[in-house]
This record gives structure tokens, sequence and C-alpha cells, in this order.
């Protein structure tokens, strides 16, 4: 996926005229020129017009700071020939060999784009997010979810107006029935982006199947994972999209009453949840006869407390009624049976934000992005050891390759990738050689990894990966609900055996007891929790076999993290400054000013603190 | 007979008055990136030094807060957007520099590149 045909879209909305943006760094390139040479603007001089261009920029002395690129057919022959100016992702169209010196003088050294020769179409949404970032940044990314993220006022219904807000709903209520909603949402191919990946428009079905009455509609903004903050942003971002989705899910399930479900530790999107569904309300998008129609629907707010198994449907539902939040087994599903026994549409605030679009751009245009199997966007949240941490939103099928090191710019400092974790504490470490495994629901799982609800972390060289996996079981194992025995057990037999092997007491049968507990665990656990609980520790089992050995058999832990098989000491680039005998709580270290002092090994309790004073690198840890 | 449809097209217009009226058509549109890790990350200071440089007669300037832009490791964020030119980004902004963007950017036109993502 690129910026091809659907991409010239520009936003209509009055935020944007142009807002494009630049990297500062100033030896690298500030500008990305991409020039179509298809056949078609081949024969309307393209050729010409690139030998003008490179003339140009020769003649400004520009060479080194603008790059050209040819493309192959951007699709839009009728406006060729085209020229792209990254950052931005300004279009220029119809272009003549004599507007080249205009677009070069005005846009590439004033910074002031040529309007009179920008392509313009029928603006829909403001999807590709060109009017911020640099390229590197946002150039990969295409954004669907968070559209208006970072762009509009959340706190103001106004600014989502003026974005075409409320208007899928409008459009629903004008000229859709709620089966032509639901095969909507069913051609798109969307979907469940909480992690499992069910298809939406199929959940939406069969909800919308059971017979009439009270029916809900839920947004599990329950975001767990740790390290993820999709959810959060979304809502904090562009809250109304959320609410504009739902309330076209009630539409199409024949459902009146909608719940979001978010955490207490969440105050600011909380606070902006129920300003925008005040504003909502005023607007009369939100209660009674919604926009004229005979359409009612009103939403509230659930605090949830926190709980990590609260995420899971059944589980959710439960504690919105008010009982502990524990799952139980389906079937029956929500489905059919949810909320107070009522039929029940729940889904992640990801997959309601999609569906304002869906219905606007239309089902088609929505599959026709992604790959076979999984189609639209993904947001992740980008942690860890990367140079550009952040929130990125990219068609399915782009790799982690290029997740990792085009968006994220790599490792800092110099360090070696080591492995990518996704899905959070159910998901799995991905080495170097799955880099190039294209983002989807099944090729993530082919891997050993799941795609999750959008946690990515970056691990590099500096970290072990059996405290990776020792980490997450202990989030999973103090987070079990307690009612089934394989997870509320089986968690913390994980835990004790890899907190064993971490210390340095491990034997060289636990990897296989890990195995063949983590193998017990996924069949016989009653929910999502538990059935995924073992991924952290069986990928990193296949995948870093060699570390757990290593740690069990002659224990050494390669990056130097678990502190039981550590031992620090002092080499000769001691000056003997003393630094690391004042820090030194238990005073192991001893020595004469100004001579190399020594590290009592068995008063060393290996807290680390000599190693960070130490200004010369005199201090060595193995 | 008024549809769902008219009736959002006239909300919409209304809408895009309103911000209209607030200034939004200034030369010099300022907008502060405000969702929770840009707070924990300072920006609620810088938005302030904003305010209250508007409350104290900055005036062709349009200010606004914004979602999380997915820069995280470059918060907070200040967005300077210009009509007609390429939007000017300063990120890890601090109040002093918020101060400086005002004296410098805001009012005598200078772009403190230094600054820019």
């Amino acid at each position: 996926m690129g910026f091809q045909n659907t991409e010239t879209k520009n936003s209509g909305n009055i935020h944007f005229g142009m807002r494009i943006e630049r990297k500062a760094t100033v030896p690298e390139v500030h500008y990305k020129i991409t020039l179509c040479d298809g056949t078609s603007c081949i024969r309307k001089q393209s050729k010409q017009i690139h030998q003008i261009l490179d003339q140009e920029l020769r003649k400004r002395n520009l060479k080194e700071v603008v790059s050209v690129h040819l493309s192959g057919c951007l699709g839009m022959c009728a406006k060729g020939p085209i020229l792209i100016i990254n950052p931005g992702y300004v279009m220029y169209g119809n272009i003549t060999e004599a507007d080249i010196p205009e677009i070069v003088e005005s846009h590439l050294v004033h910074d002031t784009p040529v309007a009179r020769l920008m392509v313009e179409e029928n603006h829909l949404y403001n999807r590709f997010f060109r009017i911020f970032g640099d390229v590197d940044f946002f150039g990969k990314q295409m954004r669907i979810t968070l559209r208006n993220c970072g762009i509009i006022d959340p706190e103001n219904i106004d600014d989502y107006l003026s974005v075409r807000g409320y208007e899928a709903l409008a459009k629903v209520l004008t000229d859709m029935k709620p089966e032509q909603v639901v095969s909507e949402v069913k051609k798109s191919g969307l979907r469940g982006r909480g992690g499992a990946g069910f298809p939406t428009g199929m959940k939406w079905e069969f909800t919308a199947k059971q017979p009439a009455g009270e029916k809900y509609v839920i947004c599990n903004a329950d975001e767990g994972d740790p390290g993820a903050f999709m959810d959060r942003s979304a809502i904090e971002g562009d809250p109304h999209t959320v609410l504009e989705g739902m309330i076209i899910g009630g539409y199409a399930v024949g459902s009146s009453r909608g719940v979001v479900y978010i955490r207490a530790e969440y105050p600011l999107a909380i606070k902006r949840l129920e300003k925008a569904i005040a504003a909502a309300r005023e607007h009369g998008f939100l209660g009674q006869n919604i926009l004229g129609s005979n359409f009612s629907f009103d939403i509230e707010i659930r605090l949830g407390a926190g709980a990590f198994v609260c995420g899971e449907e059944t589980a959710l539902i439960h504690s919105i009624e008010g009982s502990r939040g524990m799952p139980r087994p389906r079937p029956p599903f929500p489905a059919v049976s949810g909320l107070f026994g009522r039929p029940t549409l729940i889904n992640n605030v990801e997959t309601w934000a999609n569906i304002p679009v869906i219905i606007l751009d239309g089902g088609e245009w929505f599959s026709g992005i992604g790959t076979q199997g999984s189609k639209g966007t993904k947001v992740f949240a980008l942690a860890g050891k990367v140079r550009n941490t952040g929130l990125v939103e990219v068609p399915m099928g782009t790799t982690l390759r290029e997740i990792v090191f085009d968006i994220g710019g790599g490792i800092p400092n110099g360090r070696k990738f080591k492995a990518v974790q996704t899905g959070g504490p159910s998901g799995g470490c991905l080495p170097e050689p799955y880099l190039d495994t294209p983002i989807d629901y099944e090729s993530l799982a082919k891997a050993g990894s799941i795609m999750g609800s959008g946690g990515m972390i970056v691990i590099d060289e500096d970290s072990c990966m059996v405290n990776i996996a020792r980490f997450f079981i202990e989030f999973t194992q103090s987070e079990s609900c307690g009612k089934c025995a394989p997870c509320r057990e089986g968690t913390r037999r994980m835990l004790e055996i890899l907190t064993r092997i971490t210390e340095g007491k491990g034997c060289p049968e636990d990897i296989d007891k890990l195995e063949r507990l983590g193998a017990m665990i996924k069949k016989s656990s009653l929910c999502g929790l538990g059935q995924s609980a073992p991924n952290p520790i069986l990928s990193t089992i296949k995948n870093f076999r060699e570390e757990y050995e290593e740690h069990v058999n002659q224990k050494k832990c390669r990056a130097g993290v678990c502190a039981a098989m550590l031992s620090y000491t002092i080499n000769d680039n001691c000056v003997g400054c003393g630094a690391c005998k004042r820090a030194c709580p238990v005073n192991a270290i001893d020595g004469t000013r100004k001579e190399k002092h020594h590290i009592d090994p068995n008063k060393c309790i290996k807290c680390g603190q000599c190693y960070s004073v130490c200004k010369f690198s005199a201090v060595a840890k193995a | 007979m008024v549809t769902p449809l008219d009736i959002i097209k006239k909300k919409r217009a209304q809408a895009v008055a309103r911000i209209i009226s607030k200034g939004y058509l200034s030369t010099k549109r300022v907008y502060v990136g405000m969702a929770t890790c840009e707070i924990a990350a300072g920006s609620k200071d810088v938005m302030d030094i904003f305010r209250q440089a508007v409350a104290n007669g900055l005036t062709e300037v349009y200010l606004s807060q914004k979602g999380c832009a997915g820069r995280c490791n470059l918060e907070p964020t200040v967005e300077v957007v210009e009509e007609g030119k390429i939007p000017y980004k300063y990120g890890k902004v601090t109040p002093q520099k918020a101060r400086d963007i005002i004296e410098r950017h805001l009012k005598k036109g200078e772009v403190i590149r230094e600054w820019l993502i």
C-alpha cells in the first residue's frame, strides 16, 4: 500500500488549506519529490519535466536537500503528469515544463505550495495524515482510525462537525436500512481490533438477527496491555468518532442503549467522553428521535476499576452488571445473551472508530486496503527501544521491519535489534528472521505471536528474553481472576519456574516443563487471558532457546539483566576517584585514593550503583 | 421533508461559522497538544503561557488544543500554522521555549528552526 489513487483526496474541511511540516535536521533531505513515470505520464512529457526539474534543482543548489524519485503509474492518468512533494503529500497535476521553475521557487525555496497547480478532488476524509509530520514517520502511515487525532480540538464538537462529523450517521438515517448498514460493514471486511480479529460484520449480523426487544451496544475501552495506549489516544483525540460509530451500530442492530466501558485510570479520556456525550445530546445526535428520525439511542459511561480480565467481553459484561469481573464459558455469545441476558453488540474502540469511514467511503473502498484476510489499517503503540516512540497507524500488510526501522527510526544508541513483542501479555516475541512478516491476523499468528490490541514493544540486545517472559507472566498471573484452575495455578507455577531461572537456580528440565505447562494452560483455560498467557514464554523459548539454556546450564545472562547472575569487577581503567566506593550501599568496595579499587564479591548485592556512577568505564559487569 | 442529511449539513455550516467567528482566519493558528501523554510531558504549562499571552493582548492568533498526533518522544508539541505556508511544528516545548516562540515567531515572524521537529 502506498499513496495511490484513492489517496489523492484532499481534506475538504476548513482546517487545512495546507498544513505540512518539515524535518528540521539540516543536512538531511528536506523534500522528497515523486514524479509519476507511468506510460500515460511519459506520453505527456514527464521525462522532459524530470530533466527540467533536475536542471532547476542544480541551478539553485538544491540537489543536496531534495531527492527525486520516479514512481510507477499513480492511477491518476487524467491528471497527469503528476508530481508529489513530501513532506505534506502535496500533489500537483497537469503540470507542464513551464510550471517547474515556479514550483521549485515557491514550494521548495519559500515553503509555499503553488495553490494554482494543486490537485483538488472531492474531498472526503482526512485520512492520509499528510498534514503532519516528517516523511519518515508519517510517510508509511495511513490514518483512518486516527484521522482526526492531533488535528481537531477534541473538546469542541464544532471541530468534529467541520470534518464531516456525524455525516455518516445522517447518511445512515437518511437512506440506509439497518440491513444495508450491516451488509456494508460485512463488505468492508473489518475485523475486531481488540485482538482476536472476529469479523465485525458477522457479529453485527448475529446481533441484528436476534428477536427485537431490548438490545445493547458496548464499546470496550478497557485497555489493559502494559505499554499500550491506542484506545486512550483515540478517545482523547477524537471522542465523537467512537460515539458516532456506536450510534450507527445501535441503528444497525436495533438497539437503543449504548455503554462505554472505560477504565477509571483514564481521567482525561473520561472527561472528554463525557463532554462529547453532552455535546452530542445537545445537538440531537443522542437521545430521542435522532436528527428528526424515529431512531432513538443514548450512551452512558461505566467505569472499570482496572482489572485486566475485564477486557474479556463476558467479564466486562459481568462488571457492568455489577458483579465481579469474571469470564464465563461461551456460547452463548454476547450477541445472543449478553448484558442483562439481552443480545449485545460489543466492539473495541478502534473498531467503532472505523465505522463512520466505512459508511461514508463505502465498504468496498475499505476492503481495498490491507491484505487478503485482514482489511483496513491497524493502530500500534510503538514503544521500547526505538527512536520514534509513538502512535502509528499502518495499512494491514505493512511489515514489522517497516514499522520498526522506517517509521520507528530503528534502535537508538547503536544497539542491535533483538526482537519485537506484539500483542502485550497475550502475544509473543518475534526475532530478526520474522521482521519481514506482513502485519495481519494470520501471518502474526503463524509466526507465533498475535495481532493483539496493538501494543508493540521493540527489544534490543540489552534486554534478557527470560526476564521479559517473566515480566509478562508476572502480569498475567496477578491479573488472573482465579475462576479456572489452569490459569490460576498454571500461571503461578510458570512464574515460579521463571523466577527460579532468572535467579540462577534453574535446572535443565525447567525449560521442557515450561513448554508442557504452557501447552496445557493454552488448551484448558476458560477465557482468552489464560489461553494466551503462555504465549510470551512459549515464543521466547521457541525463538531464544539458547538464552534459556545459558541461564540454566551456565548460570549466565548474556544481556546482563538478571542480577543474580551478574558479577561486578573493577578493571584497569580505574583511576581511584572513589566515586563507586562512596556510592556502594553495603561498603563492598575498598581501595586507596588514586589506586585501583576492588569489589568484594561476598559483600556485593549487585545493585549496580558503582556501575552507574563510574565515569571511567572502570566497572565491568558480566 | 428535511432529512437528517440536510440537518447535518446545516449544522456543519453553523459549526464552521462558529469556528471562524472565534478568529480561525487569523494570520497565525497555534495548536498545543493536550492528551494525557502530552500533559504529563508538560504541555499544560505551555498552554497556560499561550493563553496568558492571548489574554494579555496577543492578537491575530487563533489558539486551540488538539489530541495526540503520535510523536510521543517529542512531546509537548506546538504547531504554528500560517495560511498558504508549510506549518511549523515545535517539539519538546518548555515554558521558556513557549515564551520565545511567542516573542520571536508569533510577534516577529521569525521561525526558530533549531527547535522544529
